[in-house]
C-alpha cells in the first residue's frame, strides 16, 4: 500500500486514531479500578514446582466455594483463574499483565517463587493491582528497599520471622549449644543466610559451620563431615524434598544424627520418601491438617478431599500453602465487603481494617500499615511441624514434643 | 582417615553410575561412530519406569526387568528413528541435533506424566548403611561400581566370544566391508543402542532406591558420562570403567577438601586439561588412516 502522509484525510485519520489512543491510555487506570470479581493466580501448574500452584488452588478454590455458597460476594459469585507462570519471572510478569489489564481482576494471588514476586512489584504498582502471597516467604516481597509498598500483602511466612523461629527450637533442643546450618545454593537458601546468623547473633550465639550444596546433589556427606566435626548438634536447614532426602541419608551413611530445624521448603512428601529417617525432622509451618483439628478445619479438609479426590491429609503436600490460600480468600472476600465495591484501591485500603478468624489464626487486624504488617500470619501464629509416621503433624501431637 | 575412607567410598558409588551410563557411550559409539545425546534420560527412564511399575504392583525384580527390556526397546527406536537417517553422510552431525531433543521430550513427557516429585523404591539393600573406619555406605551403592565391572566384563567376553559381538566388532572396525561380509550393519547397530541403553537404565534403577527418581536426574550425569567416554578413549571398555570410577572419587574429594560449589568447576577443567594432554583419550588409540 502506497501511505501518502500528506494526503489530508489520512492525516486526519492519524490524528484521529492517536486521540483515541491517548483517550484509551488516560482512561485505562479508571475503567481498571472497577474490576471483576475473579482472583487470579499466577503459580507453577507445571515445572518442578508444580505441586505449590495445586497446594494453592485447593485452599483458595474450596474458601471460593464456600463463600459462593453462602450468596457470594456484594451479589456477585467470586472466580478463581490460574495461569501458569512455569516458575520463570517473565512469565510471571506477562500474566500479571494479563490478570491487571485483560481480565480485570480484582486482586492477584502469587505463587511459590520469591524472585516472581520481586519481579512484578512494580506492574503491580503501574496497574494498582493487589496481589496477595501465600506461599514466598522472601521478606523484600513486602519490605520493599524504597520503603513504600502499597499492593502487596501476604498471608504467608516472612523469611526474617521465620529465622528467628528456627533458631529458638534449634536452641531448646541443643545440647551443647552448637549450631551449624546447611542451605541449598538458591537464591533462597544463600539469601536465608544473613537472616540466620542475624537471630543467631541476637541470641548471642555463632553458626559453628555453614554448608551448602547444589540442586540435585546425591550425596552431601563431605559438608556433614564438616558439620559433624564442628561439634553442631542442632542444624538451621533450608532445602526442598529431594535434596532434603539426601542429606538424610548421607547423615544416615556417616552415623550423624543431629537436630533438623527446617524452613519450610521441605513437604510433606519426605515423609513418604526418606520414610523413617524423616522421623522427628522440625519443619515450621502455619498448619497442619492430621490430629485434632477444629469442626470448620475439619470441614474444609473434607471439601478439599472430595474436590482434589485426596485419601489421607499426608496428601496435602504443603499443608501450610493450602492453609494460607484458604485463609486469604476469605480475608479478601472480608475486605471486599468492608470495600463495598469490585474496586481494587478501596480494596487494598480495606484490608487494613479486616478483623477475621481463620482456620490458622484470628487476624486482628489482618494487616497494618507498616509495610512489616502487611503480612497477616504473625510469627505468634506460626507452628513446628514435624514428621511422624510419615506424615507432617504439628509438634504438640507427637512424640517429639518437648515435656513441660 | 574416616573422612577420606567416606570420600573414597561414595565416590566409588557414584563413579560407577558414571562407569555404567559412559559404558553405553561406547557401545554406540563403536557401531555408528555417533551417540545417543540422551542417553542421560535413557538412565533417569529406567529408574522412573521401575518406580512406577514397582508402584502399580509389579515385583521389584519384574519391574527392574520390565524397564531394562522398555529401555533397551526405545535405545534401538532411537537408533532407528534419530540416528540413522541423520548419519548417512561422512561427518553427519544432525542426530546431535534429534538425539538431544528427544531427550528434552523425554524429560518434559516423563514431568508430565510422572510429576516433578520423586518417589521411593524401598529395598533391603538400602535400609541400614555399613559403617566401617569411620565411614558409611548403603550396600546397594556398591552394587553400581560391581555392575560396571561386570558390565564391562561381559561387553569384553561378548565382543571377543559371540559371533554377534565379533560382528559389531568388524562394523565398528569397517562398516562397509563387514556389510559386504553379510554383516547386517543396521541389526547391528540398533542392537549396540539396545545394549548401551539397558546398560543406563540399570544403572539408573540400581541408584533409585538411594536417591529419588525424578525427571531431571539424568541430565547432567549423561553430560558428565559422555565427558567420561571421551576422556577414557571411548573406544576402551576397562578405560571408560576405570575412567568413570575415578572421576566419581574425584568429585567426592574436591566436595571434601575444596567446596561443593567447585565439584564441576574443577571436575570439568580436569576432564578439559586431560584432553589436553592425552587428545585421544587417557585409553585411546590413535586412529590410522590409509592414504
Amino acid at each position: 500500500m502506497n501511505w501518502d502522509s500528506s494526503f489530508p484525510a489520512r492525516r486526519g485519520l492519524v490524528a484521529l486514531a492517536m486521540a483515541a489512543l491517548a483517550l484509551a491510555t488516560v482512561a485505562k487506570p479508571a475503567l481498571a479500578q472497577k474490576a471483576e470479581p475473579c482472583i487470579a493466580g499466577s503459580w507453577e501448574l507445571s515445572g518442578p514446582l508444580a505441586h505449590t500452584g495445586l497446594a494453592i488452588r485447593m485452599g483458595l478454590e474450596v474458601a471460593v466455594d464456600e463463600i459462593n455458597e453462602s450468596g457470594g460476594v456484594l451479589g456477585k459469585k467470586l472466580r478463581v483463574i490460574a495461569y501458569d507462570d512455569q516458575g520463570e519471572p517473565a512469565r510471571a510478569v506477562d500474566n500479571t499483565r494479563r490478570i491487571g489489564e485483560k481480565d480485570n481482576c480484582i486482586i492477584m494471588i502469587g505463587g511459590a517463587r520469591t524472585p516472581n514476586a520481586l519481579a512484578i512489584r512494580p506492574v503491580l504498582s503501574e496497574i494498582g493491582l493487589p496481589w496477595m502471597g501465600v506461599i514466598s516467604a522472601g521478606t523484600r516481597v513486602v519490605e520493599w528497599e524504597t520503603g513504600t509498598n502499597e499492593w502487596m500483602f501476604r498471608t504467608s511466612m516472612k523469611d526474617r520471622w521465620v529465622a528467628p523461629f528456627l533458631i529458638e527450637y534449634a536452641l531448646k533442643r541443643s545440647k551443647s549449644g552448637k549450631i551449624g546450618m546447611m542451605y541449598e545454593a538458591t537464591g533462597w537458601g544463600q539469601g536465608a543466610v544473613p537472616d540466620v546468623e542475624a537471630a543467631a547473633k541476637a541470641r548471642k550465639i555463632r553458626l559453628v559451620g555453614k554448608e551448602t550444596f547444589n540442586l540435585a546433589d546425591q550425596d552431601m556427606s563431605a559438608q556433614l563431615i564438616r558439620l559433624r566435626d564442628s561439634g553442631a548438634d542442632a542444624l538451621i536447614f533450608y532445602s526442598v524434598d529431594r535434596e532434603a532426602n539426601a542429606v538424610l541419608k548421607s547423615m544416615d551413611r556417616i552415623g550423624y544424627k543431629p537436630v533438623i530445624v527446617s524452613a519450610w521448603g521441605i513437604t510433606g512428601q519426605l515423609g513418604q520418601t526418606a520414610g523413617p529417617l524423616a522421623e522427628g525432622v522440625l519443619v515450621a509451618g502455619t498448619f497442619a491438617w492430621t490430629g485434632d483439628l477444629s469442626p470448620r478445619a475439619t470441614k474444609v479438609w473434607e471439601r478439599i478431599k472430595t474436590k482434589f479426590k485426596l485419601s489421607t491429609p499426608g496428601d496435602l503436600l504443603l499443608p501450610s500453602a493450602t492453609a494460607n490460600s484458604y485463609d486469604a480468600g476469605y480475608i479478601i472476600a472480608e475486605a471486599l465487603k468492608i470495600a463495598g465495591d469490585y474496586d481494587r484501591t478501596k480494596l487494598r485500603d480495606a484490608f487494613f481494617k479486616v478483623r477475621y478468624e481463620g482456620i490458622i489464626a484470628k487476624y486482628d487486624p489482618a494487616f497494618e500499615k507498616s509495610m512489616e504488617r502487611h503480612d497477616a500470619i504473625i510469627p505468634s501464629h506460626y507452628k513446628m511441624l514435624t514428621y511422624h509416621k510419615g506424615l507432617l503433624m504439628t509438634l504438640e501431637q507427637t512424640p517429639y514434643a518437648l515435656k513441660k | 582417615m574416616g573422612e577420606v575412607l567416606q570420600y573414597f567410598v561414595t565416590g566409588l558409588s557414584l563413579g560407577g553410575i558414571y562407569a555404567l551410563v559412559a559404558l553405553g557411550f561406547y557401545v554406540m559409539w563403536e557401531a555408528t561412530r555417533a551417540a545417543n545425546f540422551s542417553h542421560g534420560d535413557v538412565y533417569m527412564f529406567g529408574a522412573v519406569l521401575t518406580v512406577v511399575l514397582y508402584g502399580s504392583g509389579f515385583p521389584l525384580l519384574l519391574a527392574a526387568a520390565l524397564s531394562v527390556a522398555a529401555c533397551a526397546l526405545g535405545g534401538a527406536l532411537i537408533e532407528r528413528v534419530l540416528i540413522r537417517p541423520f548419519n548417512r553422510e561422512p561427518n553427519a552431525i544432525g542426530w546431535m541435533l534429534t538425539t538431544i531433543a528427544v531427550g528434552i521430550v523425554l524429560e518434559s513427557g516423563t514431568t508430565i506424566a510422572y510429576g516433578t516429585l520423586g518417589r521411593p523404591l524401598p529395598t533391603a539393600l538400602a535400609r541400614q548403611p555399613l559403617r566401617f573406619g569411620g565411614a558409611g555406605i548403603y550396600p546397594q551403592e556398591l552394587l553400581l561400581p560391581l555392575a560396571a565391572v561386570a558390565a564391562m566384563v561381559a561387553l569384553e567376553m561378548f565382543y571377543r566370544r559371540t559371533i554377534l559381538g565379533r560382528a559389531m566388532r568388524a562394523v565398528a572396525f569397517n562398516p562397509t566391508v563387514a556389510g559386504l561380509m553379510g554383516i547386517n550393519v543396521r541389526r547391528i547397530a540398533a542392537i549396540a543402542y539396545a545394549m548401551a541403553a539397558a546398560v543406563a537404565a540399570v544403572a539408573g534403577i540400581l541408584i533409585a532406591p538411594v536417591v529419588e527418581a525424578t525427571p531431571s536426574m539424568g541430565t547432567l550425569i549423561g553430560l558428565k558420562a559422555f565427558g567420561v567416554a571421551i576422556v577414557a578413549g571411548i573406544s576402551n571398555a576397562r578405560g571408560v570403567v576405570a575412567v568413570g570410577i575415578a572421576y566419581g572419587i574425584l568429585e567426592k574429594f574436591i566436595e571434601g577438601y575444596i567446596s561443593t560449589g567447585a565439584r564441576n568447576a574443577v571436575g570439568f577443567t580436569v576432564m578439559i586439561l586431560m584432553l589436553l594432554a592425552f587428545p585421544q583419550g587417557l585409553f585411546g588409540r590413535k586412529e590410522v588412516a590409509k592414504v
